[in-house]
């Protein structure tokens, strides 16, 4: 129940992956999730990173995760976008300071927003920082 | 208890945390109330998870059961 905020700022496959079980599984439980991809965090869902496979790992773990072929993070978040009440947002900064656009990004996103918006957002939310 | 006839058996397996509980979720929004859903786990994580969400979500477990080398998770769909 209520609502929870995770701040994605790590680009490492491990941590990105815990955090998605966790926002996906609370989803499905009547909570609000709010996630906010920036810094490597937002990296981590380019188009290119995600095809070649080719995101940061903290060790052994991230690299035997990849080559398990087991699904990853990008699945776990859209079936929670399928099945739970959870929305993810992209961060305006990064994309406008690497002169990305929306499209270089796999398509996850519901919106790209800034620090203000975000804040707005999770004003009555638990944040994790990861 | 362990042969209750399901409306509808899921096979999971192979898959890990959280995609058996993700796939029996979305069969819980597809079916009626009072359906019986078994999902099919080789995970032993979400033999244990599966229970603990579906009494969160507030529906019937009927039971866990282990067969050969994987668990059946029985739920009913209450609300």
């Amino acid at each position: 129940m209520g609502k929870l905020a995770i701040v994605l700022a790590s680009g490492e496959l491990e941590k990105i992956q815990a955090a998605s079980i966790i926002a996906s599984v609370a989803s499905t439980l009547g909570t609000e999730v709010i996630v906010f991809a920036t810094m490597d965090g937002l990296m981590a869902f380019k188009k290119d990173v995600v095809e070649n496979k080719a995101w940061k790992t903290a060790g052994e773990l991230g690299k035997g995760m990849i080559e398990s072929g087991a699904p990853l993070f990008i699945d776990t978040f859209r079936q929670a976008k399928e099945v739970g009440n959870l929305k993810m947002y992209a961060c305006g900064m990064i994309m406008d300071m690497l002169k990305l656009k929306i499209d270089d990004f796999v398509d996850i996103f519901d919106d790209v927003v800034g620090v203000s918006a975000f804040l707005g957002m999770v004003e009555d939310a638990q944040v994790l920082f990861i | 208890m362990e042969d209750v006839k399901a409306d509808r058996v899921i096979d999971a397996r192979g898959s890990y945390c959280p995609g058996p509980l993700m796939e029996l979720i979305k069969a819980i929004k597809e079916e009626d109330v009072g359906k019986v859903i078994e999902v099919w786990s080789s995970d032993e994580s979400s033999a244990k998870d599966i229970p603990e969400w579906v009494k969160k979500a507030g529906h019937e477990l009927i039971g866990v059961f282990e067969a050969d080398g994987y668990w059946r998770i029985v739920v009913k769909k209450t609300k």
